[in-house]
């Protein structure tokens, strides 16, 4: 069974302490049921919601009071990659025949829960050791430096990037330019990684509505998604937290649409910290191990170049509630290949892809990873 | 309600020197620093072990923000134990951050219980 994307909605992104969580969904909800032309919630035959620090009971409590009831609910918590893992499912009970109309759906609400730093989980052996997620990322990107010889300056690259295209995404949380000297002159958070660095906490939902593809105008074709949680990272692997993981993931899914990496026109990948984007880019096969730093500064992956990476804006930008992520990149990917991705639009773009690594277990290479492709 | 087990390697001091206290595995040799029922690698069953004082900085860090209960700023590095488990220990962060493949050696746990590294004499 074929799957297509036939709908996609999201909230605005960004610190919205006066938004409800229902206010949030409604908007994302309603948008992705209108953009697939579904205007009785009672023909879904299943919703699944990707959050992570949703209390107990946060998607019947809050899709009641969007008239979604009865439907089966499935809530998947695989930290930054809940949303693309909601996805993931959705398109894998369709595909496998248990559901043919289902809602994937993201949520998060940060703003009441921090100020900063997500707080590190104290029953983890790293995050008791005081290991927020800054640190991990920055820790990787000492490594990649002593390694690869990667540089501030490109670090800082993928920031000024990013921003430059949120300019064009009207939902994202930071959409003003900034220069590398801004990036890198920013408040230290982790060394390397400074503020201008490190995604903002937000507040947001996104949707899409999945079923199987019947070849209408503007359905979005799900080529593969796949879907893998870390091996065992330790003291044998030579890679940075995720890069493994990340490249395993790729390369099924890459295998299961029977797509190479040079052929991408479009991806929206996890940049939740500058150095993730280097190391995903180079896990994605788009250069080899080590290139990533050059490869942003080669223009190659900005608006105009080849394959252009988060057009959005990425995590950086757009900010990064973390459940509600992954289902904003499928609706990027979505919009810019129906070609409605007005002000940051890849002309002319097929082919896509939608990357999203959830991490802070110790000891293992990344709590889940889901990578899919998207055609149209 | 009661606290919850501390999860992070455990530091003794043997022989003039400090050591994570963990495990290895009797078939296939695997170090962990972190308490386990099996052998993560081949199921295979794990007897108490012994790792450092000596190691290698793998990745380094200087933490520059706060979170509950901590004061930055802090050093956080993962040290890759001679012939053991890598850690995730604390630096004093006063001289920098250390150096990928910078020789580290083990010292006493920190007032906080954090495993800690200097760089080896």
């Amino acid at each position: 069974m074929s799957v297509a994307v036939h709908g996609v909605g999201t909230s605005l992104f960004g610190k919205q302490p006066d938004e409800t969580l229902v206010g949030l969904a409604h908007r994302a909800v309603s948008e992705a049921l209108a953009d697939a032309g579904v205007d009785d919630p009672d023909a879904l035959d299943a919703v699944y919601v990707g959050t992570v620090f949703g209390a107990p009971g946060v998607a019947p409590r809050v899709l009641h009071a969007l008239g979604i009831t009865r439907a089966p609910i499935l809530c998947v918590e695989n930290a930054c990659a809940s949303g693309t893992s909601a996805y993931h499912e959705a398109h894998e009970a369709i595909r496998s025949g248990r559901f043919e109309r289902v809602l994937a759906l993201g949520l998060e609400q940060m703003t009441a829960l921090f100020d900063g730093a997500i707080h590190p989980e104290a029953s983890d052996p790293e995050g008791r050791s005081g290991l927020a997620l800054p640190s991990l990322y920055a820790l990787a990107a000492s490594r990649h430096m002593a390694v690869y010889g990667t540089t501030p300056q490109q670090l800082a690259a993928v920031a000024v990037k990013n921003r430059r295209h949120a300019g064009g995404n009207p939902r994202a949380q930071r959409r003003t330019p900034v220069s590398l000297e801004e990036v890198l002159a920013s408040r230290p958070i982790a060394d390397p990684l400074t503020l201008l660095q490190c995604c903002p906490i937000a507040d947001g939902a996104a949707a899409a509505l999945l079923a199987p593809a019947r070849g209408g105008s503007r359905e979005v074709r799900v080529r593969s998604s796949a879907l893998r949680s870390g091996g065992l990272w330790d003291h044998r692997s030579p890679h940075v937290f995720g890069f493994e993981l990340a490249r395993d993931t790729a390369r099924l899914a890459c295998e299961r649409a029977g797509v190479a990496p040079r052929e991408l026109d479009v991806l929206e990948v996890h940049d939740a910290f500058t150095i993730g984007e280097i190391v995903t880019t180079e896990a994605l096969g788009l250069c080899a191990p080590g290139e990533g730093g050059g490869l942003v500064e080669s223009g190659r992956t900005s608006l105009g170049g080849r394959q252009p990476v988060n057009p959005s804006g990425g995590l950086l930008s757009r900010g990064h509630p973390l459940g509600a992520t992954g289902l904003a990149q499928i609706a990027e990917i979505v919009w810019q290949l129906r070609g409605e991705a007005a002000g940051r639009q890849v002309e002319g773009a097929r082919l896509g892809l939608v990357e999203t690594l959830g991490g802070g277990v110790a000891g293992i290479d990344g709590n889940a990873c889901v990578v899919t492709v998207l055609e149209r | 309600m009661s606290p919850q087990p501390d999860p992070r390697p455990r530091i003794v001091q043997e022989e003039g020197a400090c050591r994570v206290a963990g495990q290895r595995c009797v078939a296939c040799r695997h170090p962990l620093a972190y308490a386990a029922p099996r052998c993560p690698v081949c199921r295979g069953a794990l007897a108490d072990a012994r790792f450092g004082p000596d190691g290698e900085v793998f990745a380094a860090t200087i933490v520059r923000v706060p979170i509950p209960g901590r004061t930055p700023p802090w050093g956080l590095a993962y040290v890759d134990l001679d012939d053991g488990p890598r850690i995730l220990a604390h630096y004093a962060p006063e001289r920098g951050v250390l150096p990928v493949g910078a020789r580290v050696r083990l010292r006493a746990a920190s007032r906080e219980g954090d495993p800690t590294v200097a760089l080896a004499p």
